[in-house]
Formats: structure tokens, sequence, C-alpha cells
């Protein structure tokens, strides 16, 4: 007799049963041991994790002299100090209409020296101390920066003092920033997009001081004369106008003296009135400028919110995830990482004294570009009509909350956002609610936003191949 | 969003008061071999967190232009355990600033977060580096859109033809003479399987490098990099060498273009590698500084300021790379006279002799004064720190080369300043002049 006659039936059913059991235990072991290595836990990793939240301690004081007053931070971690401030109603769209460009011209050539520095010893000294002054136009503002090493203190005072109140304006530097200024004026027609910027601004602002070109023309700019950017410094500059916003490696009282210092012989009173608010119908209007690129470009736009609106917050949301949260928003989802029509499409929100806009861009090659303009106005259609999820509002305020703490990588970012909470009347507890404000958003509101807000079809302007348009009426 | 640095070369714009270390820098090496610097910043609880790869479009096969950038945007795109629109997702819900850029010589994810999101973005950083797992459309729907990138950022300018093609003659059949986007056909031509060899080839952690910047303690982020990098499984690197470029040549190169409508002039001097130079490197970059380094420079004040023969004109040594160095001039004449290459070309070298000849020491200090004095900002936004550890470390430069950045520049002599300028003049060299097309009958 074999030995197998005393295995039976039994036997090998045990053995099945053993072997099947095995198999289910590896297959669950291996099964177990693959998650665990391919699925990344981030909510475990999150709530588990040994960084917890931290918050920047930001302490915004209100600082005066004189009349004057400014936004102050104190931060002593590098030795360094900000000072950004505005003029209001002194940006290029406050130019005399015969002087355009003269904003941008003065910005340049109050870098060129003053009272008992000529330009080369002005420009080295700033140099050699690592003082970097600036001075711009935008729309509404003329605007500037100050930031120095905090040894430095005195000198960069003395620095700006001269530039600012008594220009020298050398005859060779003020030519030379002149064909520079023409210069940037004529290459701005190299590029599509620039071309497009300025066709856009007279688009949607015909007949309005906004619809001009930052740099001006070029028939106005060559015959501009020193006297010119002199009266401009004269009329529009003042303590009445001023928003100052100031951090960095200093006291209070440190901060209030070198407020007084640089600012003080400001004239009280500047003259120059804010634009009255424009109210900006779209209506789905197009227009094309034709040119040979290898990509057709659109910018669009309609009516947007102003700061203090109370539609700011739920707008912002709704445009957050529409098309301003980068490769998650719903616009890039579906026309550049679905389908690869685009290198990329936006829409962001913007605001001046006297106008809000929703708008936005992206380009495309020719035969894109249809596709990629149709699923737009559908997208902008479906966010009309039904607003955006409680899941996608959620995801928004996470991230901007999450995002809060960005805002203080640098002294002078931090000066920067002391200046706009000034400039939108924020309030100086601004800080301590943002994140409030953004919570409380219901998604009551922010699809009442949509609906209110893209319930008309944007203006469009294309540069590059033509597609058909529509004229506006 | 991903998108490419085009050779634009990392100026070194950070200028420290020298005492003190420059940066509160900490470095170490994982068990699996991979470098780790620590960049205290402890200002705001943020931190900026990056891998730089180093492997870049200079290592692509011949006809593969365009596979290192195309597959930077795929890192995006899932990985095993990350589907994808998930790893993106988690960067939004995150509030995180992601992106990545690709260059010849590098490839680097990055992202700007609060600090309490660090170890998740570890986890999905170190999880790509490994797991990646795009599917055919991602890739279909990505090679479109490097397609579409290249048409938007290089070819709707209208000058980018002129700069391309001075990089060919420059650089022969180097792979830096190609465009980091590739070309549109080898874009197109580009296969999953290419995308996918590039990536098993080269993305390991013994060729990357890992720099934390920000709110976090050295011994913290130890423990944390050992944790979420340390297990990753090593690669084999091989690096393609280089070709060698021509040793002496001089080329000019003039093109007029529809749409352009104001000339520039460029010379572009090819010098070795940085690893040949050793300290001389920072010969040229002072000789560069004072030559063309801004409204103080020698050449501006000469070419700009005085004769007002050009509107602009600027120097630079770009230095940082596994390649050749290049040093380049750029120059914007002011008047249509002034567009014929003799002309120019003429002028050019007279205000350099000029300029050469009128360098004392007491000229030389001032240029090093302007050079550290910037260096005091270097510590103070995360980033900028981030980004001149990872660029120099990247390129073969070791972290006391960077805190000792200050002392090198210092160290330079007049003597080696003009010894810098007579090899320059040596070097192989090419001449662009890009001129409006209405202007061209001028000459």
């Amino acid at each position: 007799m074999s030995r197998r006659s005393h295995k039976g039936f039994g036997y090998y059913m045990r053995q099945i049963f053993i072997c099947a059991l095995l198999i289910v235990c590896a297959l669950y072991i291996g099964a177990h041991i693959y998650i665990q290595k391919q699925i990344v836990p981030v909510s475990n990793i999150l709530e588990n994790s040994v960084l917890k939240d931290r918050k920047f301690d930001a302490k915004v004081k209100e600082i005066h002299a004189n009349d004057m007053s400014a936004y102050f931070l104190e931060e002593h971690s590098n030795p360094i100090i900000s000072v950004r401030f505005l003029f209001q109603n002194a940006g290029f769209a406050y130019e005399p209409e015969d002087k355009q460009g003269v904003s941008t011209l003065l910005a340049e050539v109050l870098l060129a020296g003053g009272g008992e520095y000529d330009a080369e010893q002005f420009k080295d000294i700033c140099a050699e101390y690592g003082i970097k002054l600036e001075f711009s136009s935008d729309t509404d503002n003329f605007s500037g920066v100050l930031q120095f090493p905090s040894e430095y203190k005195e000198i960069a005072v003395k620095i700006f003092q001269s530039a600012f109140y008594r220009p020298n304006y050398e005859e060779n530097y003020f030519n030379l920033a002149k064909s520079q200024q023409l210069t940037v004026l004529r290459m701005q027609q190299e590029n599509p997009d620039k071309i497009l910027n300025e066709e856009f601004k007279q688009f949607i602002f015909a007949g309005h001081p906004y619809e001009r070109n930052a740099l001006g023309q070029i028939e106005i700019v060559e015959n501009l004369t020193i006297e010119d950017v002199e009266s401009y410094r004269q009329t529009k500059f003042a303590q009445n106008n001023l928003l100052i916003g100031l951090a960095g490696d200093l006291t209070l009282d440190e901060a209030s003296e070198l407020l007084n210092e640089i600012f003080s012989s400001l004239p009280e009173k500047s003259d120059g009135e804010k634009f009255v608010p424009l109210s900006l119908e779209t209506s789905g209007a197009e227009k094309s400028v034709e040119r040979n690129s290898a990509q057709a470009v659109v910018k669009f736009a309609v009516q947007g919110t102003f700061r203090d609106s109370v539609d700011f917050y739920p707008l912002y949301m709704a445009n957050s995830v529409f098309g301003a949260s980068g490769l998650t928003s719903r616009l890039n989802k579906v026309i550049r990482e679905e389908k690869g029509l685009t290198y990329g499409i936006y829409t962001y929100m913007t605001i001046s004294d006297a106008a809000a806009l929703i708008e936005g861009s992206f380009s495309a090659t020719p035969e894109n570009f249809d596709t990629a303009k149709q699923l737009l106005l559908e997208e902008w259609q479906k966010l009309g009509e039904n607003g955006v999820s409680e899941e996608e509002l959620e995801q928004a305020k996470k991230s901007l909350i999450s995002a809060y703490n960005l805002r203080f990588a640098e002294i002078d970012s931090i000066a920067s956002m002391l200046l706009a909470m000034q400039k939108y009347n924020l309030g100086i507890d601004f800080l301590d609610k943002r994140n409030d404000y953004i919570s409380e958003v219901s998604l009551q509101e922010v699809n009442a936003a949509a609906k209110k807000y893209f319930k008309t079809m944007p203006d469009m302007v294309y540069i590059g191949t033509l597609p058909k348009i529509k004229e506006k009426e | 969003m991903p998108k490419l640095l085009l050779l634009v070369a990392f100026s070194v714009v950070f200028t420290v008061s020298a005492q003190a270390k420059l940066l509160k820098t900490t470095e170490f090496t994982l068990n699996n071999g991979m470098p780790v610097v620590v960049i205290e910043n402890h200002k705001a609880p943020i931190v900026k967190h990056m891998v730089w790869y180093k492997i870049g479009a200079a290592d692509e096969a011949y006809g593969k232009g365009g596979v290192a950038h195309l597959l930077e945007h795929l890192m995006f795109r899932g990985t095993h355990g990350v589907s994808d629109g998930e790893f993106n997702r988690w960067m939004n819900e995150l509030g995180a600033e992601s992106n990545a850029f690709t260059g010849h010589d590098v490839t680097v994810y990055h992202q700007f977060a609060d600090i309490s999101k660090l170890e998740a973005l570890m986890a999905l950083e170190a999880d790509r580096m490994q797991n990646l797992a795009f599917d055919k459309k991602a890739f279909e729907a990505e090679q479109k859109i490097v397609y579409q990138e290249r048409k938007q950022v290089v070819e709707n300018n209208p000058s980018s033809a002129f700069y391309e093609r001075m990089n060919l003659l420059l650089w022969g059949n180097s792979p830096y003479g190609q465009p980091v986007t590739g070309q549109n056909d080898e874009i197109m031509a580009l296969t999953y399987e290419d995308a996918r060899d590039f990536y098993t080839k080269y993305y390991a952690p013994n060729n990357a490098i890992l720099i934390l910047s920000g709110d976090i303690e050295p011994a913290l982020a130890k423990k944390l990099a050992e944790k979420y990098y340390g297990k990753l499984p090593l690669g084999q690197i091989e690096h393609i060498a280089p070709e060698e470029v021509a040793s002496s040549f001089a080329e000019t190169l003039e093109m007029a273009l529809p749409d352009v409508k104001t000339p520039r002039a460029i010379w572009q001097y090819l010098l070795p590698n940085h690893e040949s130079l050793q300290d001389a490197v920072y010969n040229y970059e002072v000789l560069a500084e004072y030559l063309g380094g801004g409204e103080t420079s020698a050449l501006y004040r000469d070419l700009v300021v005085e004769q007002q023969s050009a509107v602009t004109v600027t120097a630079d040594f770009h230095y940082v790379t596994r390649g050749n160095g290049v040093f380049k001039f750029q120059l914007i004449p002011d008047a249509k006279e002034l567009t014929d290459k003799t002309l120019i070309q003429e002028n050019m070298l007279a205000a350099l002799e000029d300029a050469i000849a009128n360098l004392t020491e007491a000229k030389l200090e001032k240029v090093k004064r302007k050079m550290l004095a910037d260096l005091v900002y270097v510590n103070d936004n995360p980033n900028d720190a981030a980004y001149w550890v990872g660029y120099m470390m990247a390129n073969g430069f070791s972290l006391e080369d960077v805190e000792n950045y200050a002392d090198k520049i210092k160290n330079v002599s007049l003597d080696g300043v003009q010894k810098a300028y007579e090899n320059l003049l040596k070097a192989p060299v090419v001449f662009g002049l890009l001129l409006p097309e209405n202007l061209k009958g001028n000459n």
C-alpha cells in the first residue's frame, strides 16, 4: 500500500484550503504593501505633521508726522528698510492730454541726481551703498520705492531728498531718458502681447484717459521738455494725496522720524481729482488686429467690482475657481490640461480708481483658436448660470487661507502690502481679519456674484490671424 | 505652471556687506546619497522647497530636442498613487506656489508654501521622483501644450529667430546651441517611450539636490528629508560628455526681420567651463560688471551717456553652467546711421580699449563695492537664496563657493581683470546684428 492511500479526499481538500488561504494572505499582504508604497496619504501627513500652523506676528501700526500718516511694520530679521509710497491722481491717466508720457519720463529723470549730487555721483552712491530708489507711473498713481540697508539710513534719506525735491535735470541724462522711452515705445510694436494691451485699452476705455499708453505717444514724447516734467513734479505731489507703507529694521520712533525726513517738505495740497467710476457695459463685442504671428492672442473683459463692494469677496472666489487658480482653474483644466489647446488661460480682477474689470487672456495657434474660444464661452455661460459647487468653494477657501503667510516673504513686499491696505481702505486690522473674510463667504453669495457678473459675454480683442468678429454697436 | 527658463542666464544680482556668513546654511547627505542644503530664514513661517535635477536639454540625444522639457510637464500628470490632476489639486489646496522649469543644465521642481505644508510637499515631490505614471492621453495633451508654449514664449516674439540663430552659430553641434523647447518637428516626433526613458535614466536621488529655504531647523529638516527622500533607490547616472566646442572662430550674423522695430547688436564669446577657469571666473565676472553692469559701468557712461550712440549697453558673464562660459555684450544703437556693422564693431572695440586703459585700482575697488552692496538683500526673501544656492550647486560649485562669494570677489586683482580682458578678445566670438527690415538698405 502506498502511503498515498492514507491521504484521502479530506487531506487534499485541507491542502487546497491551506494553499488558497496562503494565496489570499499573500495577495492581501502584497496589496497592502503595494498600497502602502504607492498612495501618498497627504491628509494623514498634514494631520500628523510635526510642522504645525504658525502665524506671522504682524503688528501693523499707524505712525504720524505733521499731518501725514503711514502704516508701519517693525521687522528686524534682516538689516534692511523699505518705504513704498504713492501719490494719488498723479498717474499717466491724469497727465495733460498734450503731455502724454510725461509722468513716466519724470520717473526716470528723477534718478539722474539732484542738489549737490550730479548724475554720476548719485548713481554711484546708490550702487555702492545698496540703495534702491525707483519711481513709476501707473494708470492712477505715481509710485515709488526707497529700499536700503538700515546702516545707511542717513545717506539714503539724503539721496531721496536731493532726487525728489531738488532734481538737476542734467541735459544729457534728460535726452537719454527720452530716447530710451522712445525706444521702448517702438519695441512695444514688436510684441503681439504689448500691441494687444494697448488695443484692448483703446477698445474698452474708448474716449477716456484710461485708454492711453503709459509711455505716451512718439510725437508727444519727442517734444517733451524739462519744463514739462518739472511742472508735473510741482503740481502733482503733496501731503494730501500721499500714501505710505513702511517696513523693516527700525523702531516706531525711528519710523516716524524717517517719515518726517522724507516727506515733510511736500506742499500740503495738490491739484487733481479722482475720475468718476465708469460703468462698462460689455456685450460680447469683438475687435481684431491683423498681424502675422505664430499664434493669435486674445484679451477679454466684463465689468467687475470695486474693492469696497459687498460683491468683492464672493466674486473673487468665483473668479478663483473659474480662471485664477492656475492649472486647477476650470478654464485651464478644460482648455489646457484636457485638450492641450493653449499653454495657459487666465482670468483676473483689475481695479483702478474708475474701473473694475474681470479680464482674461490666452493665446493659441490658428487651428486651435476657435475651439479654445468656444470652450471659454461655454464655461463662461456655465458659470453665469450654475455658479460653482460647494466643493470648489471649499477648495478655493483652503487655498487662499493656506497661502496667507506667503505675503511676508520679504520686507519690500510687506511695505507694498501696507500701502495697498491704505489704497483700498482695508483698515489697519485687515491682516487679522483677512482669513475670516475668506471663510465667511457663503456659496449663495458666490453664486449670486457669478450670476451677476458672468451674465453677459465678454468683449474681446484679438491680434493675429483674423477670426470672424462681431463689431461693437 | 511649468514654465521654461530659456537660457536666462542667472545673472548674479546679489550683491552683501560681507563681514558675517553670507547665508545661514547647513549641508548634509542622505543615506542614499542625496545632497540637501538647508537655508534658514525665520522671518515668516514659510518655506521654499526645491528639487534640482542635474539634467536638462544639454543631455538630450540628437533629434530628441525638447524631451527634458516635455518630461518636466509630465511630472505634473500623475503617479501610481496620485492620479492625473491630483498633484495640482493638492498644490492648490495647500496654497503652494508650485512650478517647474527646464534649462540646458537643470530641471527644477519647486514650491513656495506655508511651513505647515512642507511634509505634504516633500511626500508628493518624493513620490514623483520614483513613481511617475502619466498615461498616453496626458502625454499627448502635454506634447501639444509644450508646442503651444514654444509658439507663445518663443515664436510670437519676432526677435527670437535671431537669437536662436546666434546660438547655433556660437555652439555649432553642441546641444547648448539648441533651444530648450526643442524644434517644432522634434517636439511633435517625441514619443511616450522617449519621455519614460529619460525619466528612468535620470530621475533619482543621487542626481538631484534638495534645497529647503525658510523657517526650518536643520535637525528637523534632516529627519524629514530622510523620511521622505532617504529611502528612494539610487539611479545609475551617466551624463553624456558635451561636445567639444571649436576653439577658434569669429563669425558674423546679420539679419533683417519684419516686425522688428529697433536694431540690436550682440557679441557672444565662448569661454572655458568654470571648472577649468577655477577662480578666474570671478575675474571675468568683475570685468563684466566694470564694463557693462548697469548705468554706472564704463561702457554705459561712454557709449550711452557721453557719446549717446547707444540707448543701452550691458555686459554679463554666464558661468553657472555645466557647459562653456559665455561672455556677452548687448547694445541697442541710438541712431539709424549707427547700424553699419563695421562701424558698430569699431566703436565698441574703441570703447572697450579705453575702458581697460582707464581701469585703476581705485575704480576696481569701487566696482567690487557695488557688487557686494546688494548681498544684504539675499537673506531677505527665502526664494532668492534658494535659487542662488541651487544654481551654483547643481552646476558643480560647492556650498563654500557660495559662502565665500564675497571673498572671491574681493580677491580679484587689477592684473586678473586685465588678463581676463586679453583672453576674452582671443576667445571664439559671434557678432550678431538684428535690423528692422526697412533699415537694411541703409548699409
